[in-house]
């Protein structure tokens, strides 16, 4: 077909803005992920008892991970779309980062020496990564098939966006099925697990966010 | 086009040093808020800049550049509801652009020297072709278009083929304006995904 019957074709009747419909599916994927990430939590690991809510352990968790999720939220908006500057979420997502390790750094220099390896490992350190990244999935790829409507050009970049989104999502909610209790616990597995969550997103973005 | 340039906006007034996006960025705007005619004028203005910048960078042949020209302004025909004022429309375009040109590397490789050019290969199917080249095109989107669902496809009869006005096309239909627009989105939606389909 020629070029300008093309554009006379695209161009008839075409005031269309359905730009709400667009907002609305982020956010349905948003709480997707977040439910998803419960049912998993509960079911394969069962939650902590309702008492734990009323000591400041998983306050803290959700503190470091739902900044990190606003953070990536953040993010994975600016990279939604073809141009994206990115600077300001990144600065944010660092220092996140960077207040939680400080934060376990230090508990674990005041923790007495024979408790550091209580601390550090807890009892379930080999499992936790592995199984924030379990949680995580399903949100993920909810996540990656809504932002391909926003025509993502940075394929890797948004995948990796997401996957640190779903992956702080993934850890608010297992954090009330963790029986974990220490900061530096929480800074080192913890984030081990979203970061490779984020792994995960940043390869299966170069697929699952690839729109024509 | 003498409204476009009294429009004004300080937002999106950013990088304006770039010729370009000095003359698609007025008129870009004014088709944002629904000018259907600015909104022709801006994808000519775009579909020049594309082609430029596919003829540069692709050695196949012209045809395969234009091919590129239209598939980007499909893409961004689908997309411009999620483009955002904080940003340059050249550099939005240009992005896409590139994309769909990894795209297309993507997908062709190098095997594509192998393939011949449809222009040079049938000639009995030419001539077919350039007798009833008036209607060929229409024939191609009546073929696709009886795949979509009868209420998009009749909303892209009536509004894209027939060029009827939406208000028109909602007092023949007795359907709501803003139904008739999303059904028209939608099968567009619908057609570019048959199209992608049908070329690999």
């Amino acid at each position: 077909m020629k070029t300008d019957e093309f554009i006379a074709f695209l161009a008839k009747g075409s005031a269309v803005e359905p730009t709400p419909a667009l907002r609305n599916k982020l956010f349905w994927a948003f709480s997707m992920a977040g439910l998803l990430s419960l049912a998993l939590a509960f079911t394969i690991i069962g939650a902590q008892p309702a008492e734990a809510l009323m000591t400041p352990t998983p306050w803290m968790k959700f503190a470091y991970t739902v900044s990190l999720a606003v953070a990536a939220t953040f993010l994975t908006i600016r990279l939604a779309r073809p141009v994206a500057n990115r600077r300001a979420p990144s600065v944010c997502l660092g220092l996140v980062l960077l207040a939680m390790l400080a934060y376990g750094a230090y508990y674990l220099a005041i923790t007495p020496e024979e408790a550091k390896g209580q601390t550090l490992f807890g009892q379930t350190s080999l499992l936790c990564p592995w199984l924030v990244l379990l949680v995580s999935l399903p949100g993920l790829f909810v996540l990656q098939i809504a932002l391909r409507a926003f025509g993502p050009v940075q394929l890797s970049q948004a995948g990796f966006a997401c996957g640190l989104l779903a992956g702080a999502i993934g850890a608010t909610a297992y954090a009330l099925a963790c029986p974990e209790d220490s900061p530096t616990f929480v800074a080192v597995w913890y984030t081990l697990g979203i970061v490779l969550t984020s792994a995960v997103g940043a390869i299966s973005g170069r697929w699952l966010l690839r729109w024509d | 086009m003498s409204e476009s340039n009294e429009f004004n906006d300080k937002t999106a007034s950013v990088a304006t040093g770039h010729p370009f996006e000095r003359e698609i960025a007025p008129i870009w705007r004014l088709a944002q808020t629904g000018d259907e005619k600015a909104y022709e004028q801006a994808l000519r203005l775009i579909a020049q800049r594309l082609r430029a910048f596919f003829r540069r960078r692709m050695n196949n042949t012209p045809e395969d550049a234009e091919d590129m020209v239209q598939e980007t302004l499909l893409a961004i025909h689908t997309r411009r509801h999620t483009y955002d004022n904080a940003f340059p429309v050249s550099a939005w375009i240009m992005a896409i652009a590139k994309y769909k040109l990894i795209d297309f590397w993507r997908k062709h490789g190098r095997r594509d020297n192998l393939t011949d050019e449809f222009d040079d290969t049938d000639l009995s199917q030419q001539s077919i072709m350039t007798a009833g080249a008036a209607t060929s095109n229409l024939a191609d989107i009546q073929k696709l278009l009886n795949q979509l669902p009868a209420k998009q496809r009749q909303a892209i009869e009536l509004i894209k083929l027939l060029g009827l006005s939406v208000s028109e096309a909602a007092q023949q239909t007795g359907l709501s304006e803003s139904a008739l627009k999303v059904q028209v989105h939608r099968g567009i939606k619908q057609l570019t995904a048959l199209v992608a389909q049908k070329s690999p």
